[in-house]
C-alpha cells in the first residue's frame, strides 16, 4: 500500500528525512513512531504530495502521488497532526464540505461515526474543545472509508474514552481490509492496536517489527526472591541476564532481564523461590533506548504488570 | 462552477461582501451627489493638480477626479487584495491547505475556483455601485454621463479589483505568506497610485507601468469602453495567476 525507497527530504540545510525505506501492507495498522521532530510529519506529507522528496521513491496504492494525486487522495483519508478548521461555521457544514470535495458521502456514515465518538455536530467549530475539535478530523479522515488511513498523531487531545472508542474504529477499519498508517510519538497508544511498528528517529528508520517480536526482544525487570542465599554468580550463565544482580544477602536476584524467559525459569528451579515478579515487556523501554540521544523523548511512568506475563 | 470550493469561499464571505457592495456604493453616491455643489469649486484648484488629475467642471471630469479617481479604486484595490490573502495564504499559514489539498482536487482547481469566487464578488460590487450610481445620475445632475460610459468606468472597476485579487493571489500562491502578499500588493498599489498621478511632474513613460492607468487613464466616462484598456488590465490578472499558480504547482506547501 506504501512503499518508500531511500527517501530523503532536505529543507535548506536542515535534514527532514535521510533514506527512509519502508513498505506497509494491505490491511496491517502500522504504527510509526518517533520523537517530535524526527520526521514521522515530513513522511506523511510526502505521501500526500504536500512536499516534494529530495531524492528517493515513494508509492502509495500502486501510484505515484505526484503524477495521479487525484486518483490517489480519492481513496486515502488524512487526518493532519495540526488539525484545524474554520471556526465560523458548524460542524456538521464543515463536513458536508469536505464530503462534497470527494463527491459526497452518505450522511449516515457521518452521522454514525459522530454518534460514536460523542461528536455534535449542530455546534459551531470554534466553540469546540481542542478534543472535540480532534473529533471532527477523525470524522472527516473516517467517513469516505477510503482504502488507506493516514493519520498524524490522531490521539492527541482525546480522552482515554474517546481514544479507546478510535482503537476500535481503527481495528474495524483493518478488519474490513482497510490499510492504517498512523503516527504516535506514544509507544502504548499504538501497541495494542498496531501489528507492525516503525520507529523513526532523525529522520531514518532505527526499528521495524511486529509488535509481537519488538515485545520478545525487549527487557524485562524481574524480582526473585529464594528461601535460602544463592551464589552471586548462580545466574551469570543465562543468556540475557547481565542485568540481573544477587543481593548481598544472597536471597534477592533483581534487575533487567533481556533473555528468553524460558531460560531464566529453568535456571530458577534449582532454588527454593518464595517470591517472584516480572514486569511485563515495556516497548516503551525498547523505545526509549532508540531514543537515546534524541531531544524531547517523552517518558510515561512505567506500567507494573500482573506476575509472569510474557 | 458548482465545485464546492467554489461556492463555499463566496459563501464564506457573504456577509463581508454585503457590506463590501453597501459600503463602496454608498460612498459613490455620496460622492457622486455633490456634485452640484461642488462644480463650481474646480476652478479655485491649482492648475497642475486639476490636470494631474484631469478634473474639469463636467460630470465625467468631475466623477473621474473623485468618485473613480481616488476613493473606489482605493477600495476596489483593497477588496481584491483580502480576497487573493484570505483564498491562499490565510489558509496556508493556518494550516488548513494541507486538508484541502489532501482532498481529490488539483492545486490549479483550488486557486482558479476560489479566483473565480473573489472575481464574482467584484462582480457583484461593481454591479451594486453602477446601480447606485445610475439611481441618483438624474438628481445630481450627472446626465451628461451616459450610463454606457458609467457602465464601462465600472468595468473598468471591475478590472482593477480583479487585477489586484490576481496580484494577491499570484503572491500568495507563489511564497505562500501573507506578508509577501501585502508587501507585493502596497509595493504595486503604490506603484498604480504614484505613477497615475505624478506622471505629469516625472515623465510620460511612467504612467504604463501603472494599473492604475489602464484603468481610468482612457476616460471611459467620456469615451467609453477602452478595449485596449480591458485587455491590458485582463492579460495582466492572468500572468499574476497563471506565475502563482504555476510556482504553487512545484513547490511544498508550507506547514
Amino acid at each position: 500500500m506504501i512503499e518508500l525507497g531511500e527517501l530523503t527530504k532536505t529543507y535548506g540545510t536542515r535534514r527532514g528525512l535521510t533514506g527512509l525505506t519502508l513498505e506497509v501492507r494491505k490491511g496491517e495498522i502500522f504504527g510509526f513512531l518517533g520523537p517530535n521532530g524526527a520526521g514521522k510529519t515530513t513522511t506523511i506529507r510526502l505521501l500526500l504530495d504536500l512536499i516534494r522528496p529530495t531524492s528517493g521513491s515513494r508509492v502509495v496504492l500502486g501510484l505515484d502521488p505526484l503524477t495521479d494525486g487525484i486518483r490517489l487522495r480519492a481513496r486515502v483519508g488524512y487526518l493532519p497532526g495540526d488539525f484545524v478548521c474554520d471556526g465560523r461555521q458548524s460542524v456538521s457544514g464543515y463536513l458536508r464540505f469536505l464530503a462534497a470535495l470527494r463527491g459526497g458521502v452518505p450522511q449516515g456514515r457521518i452521522d454514525e461515526l459522530a454518534e460514536r465518538l460523542g461528536l455534535d455536530q449542530s455546534a459551531k467549530i470554534k466553540k469546540l474543545s481542542k478534543g472535540n475539535r480532534q473529533k471532527v478530523g477523525l470524522v472527516q479522515a473516517l467517513m469516505h472509508t477510503p482504502e488507506l488511513l493516514i493519520l498524524d498523531e490522531p490521539t492527541s487531545g482525546l480522552d482515554p474514552l474517546v481514544q479507546q472508542t478510535f482503537l476500535e474504529l481503527i481495528a474495524e477499519a483493518a478488519e474490513r481490509g482497510q490499510t492504517v498508517f498512523m503516527s504516535s510519538h506514544i509507544m502504548s497508544e499504538v501497541e495494542a492496536v498496531a501489528h507492525r511498528v516503525g520507529i523513526i528517529r532523525d529522520g531514518s528508520l532505527v526499528a521495524l517489527d511486529s509488535v509481537a517480536n519488538l515485545r520478545s526482544v525487549s527487557t524485562r525487570e524481574v524480582e526473585v526472591t529464594f528461601a535460602s542465599p544463592v551464589p552471586a554468580d548462580a545466574f551469570i550463565r543465562v543468556p540475557g541476564a547481565d542485568g540481573l544482580r544477587v543481593d548481598t544477602a544472597g536471597t534477592t536476584l533483581s534487575g533487567s532481564f533481556s533473555g528468553d524467559p524460558d531460560d531464566l525459569v529453568k535456571a530458577l528451579a534449582g532454588h527454593t523461590v518464595t517470591g517472584l515478579q516480572v514486569t511485563k515487556p515495556a516497548l516503551e523501554d525498547l523505545f526509549h533506548s532508540y531514543y537515546e540521544g534524541a531531544e524531547a523523548a517523552p517518558r510515561p511512568t512505567p506500567r507494573p504488570a500482573p506476575v509472569g506475563e510474557a | 462552477m458548482s465545485s464546492p470550493l467554489y461556492t463555499k469561499f463566496l459563501a464564506d464571505s457573504r456577509r463581508g461582501l454585503i457590506a463590501w457592495a453597501v459600503g463602496c456604493a454608498v460612498v459613490g453616491m455620496g460622492y457622486a451627489s455633490t456634485y452640484p455643489e461642488q462644480k463650481n469649486n474646480t476652478d479655485s484648484m491649482p492648475a497642475a493638480f486639476r490636470e494631474s488629475l484631469h478634473v474639469d467642471a463636467t460630470a465625467a471630469g468631475y466623477l473621474q477626479a473623485t468618485v473613480f479617481g481616488l476613493i473606489l479604486p482605493l477600495l476596489a484595490m483593497i477588496y481584491g487584495i483580502t480576497a487573493g490573502l484570505r483564498a491562499t495564504a490565510s489558509d496556508e499559514e493556518s494550516g488548513q491547505m494541507d486538508l484541502l489539498l489532501a482532498h481529490p482536487a488539483t492545486r490549479t482547481k483550488l486557486v482558479v475556483q476560489r479566483f473565480a469566487g473573489a472575481v464574482t464578488g467584484a462582480l457583484v460590487i461593481c454591479t451594486v455601485v453602477w446601480l447606485a450610481l445610475l439611481a441618483i445620475r438624474d438628481g445630481a445632475e450627472l446626465n451628461s454621463v451616459t450610463p454606457v460610459e458609467l457602465l464601462a468606468q465600472c468595468v473598468n472597476l471591475l478590472l482593477l479589483c480583479v487585477t489586484f485579487a490576481a496580484l494577491a493571489f499570484g503572491a500568495g500562491t507563489a511564497f505562500g505568506s501573507k506578508v509577501a502578499v501585502l508587501a507585493s500588493s502596497i509595493v504595486v498599489g503604490v506603484i498604480a497610485y504614484m505613477g497615475n498621478s505624478l506622471y505629469t511632474q516625472v515623465g510620460d513613460g511612467i504612467k504604463y507601468v501603472s494599473p492604475m492607468y489602464y484603468y481610468i487613464g482612457g476616460e471611459p466616462l467620456r469615451n467609453g469602453f477602452q478595449w485596449g484598456d480591458i485587455a491590458v488590465l485582463v492579460i495582466l490578472s492572468a500572468v499574476f495567476l497563471a506565475v502563482g499558480t504555476v510556482r504553487f504547482n512545484r513547490r511544498d506547501v508550507n506547514c
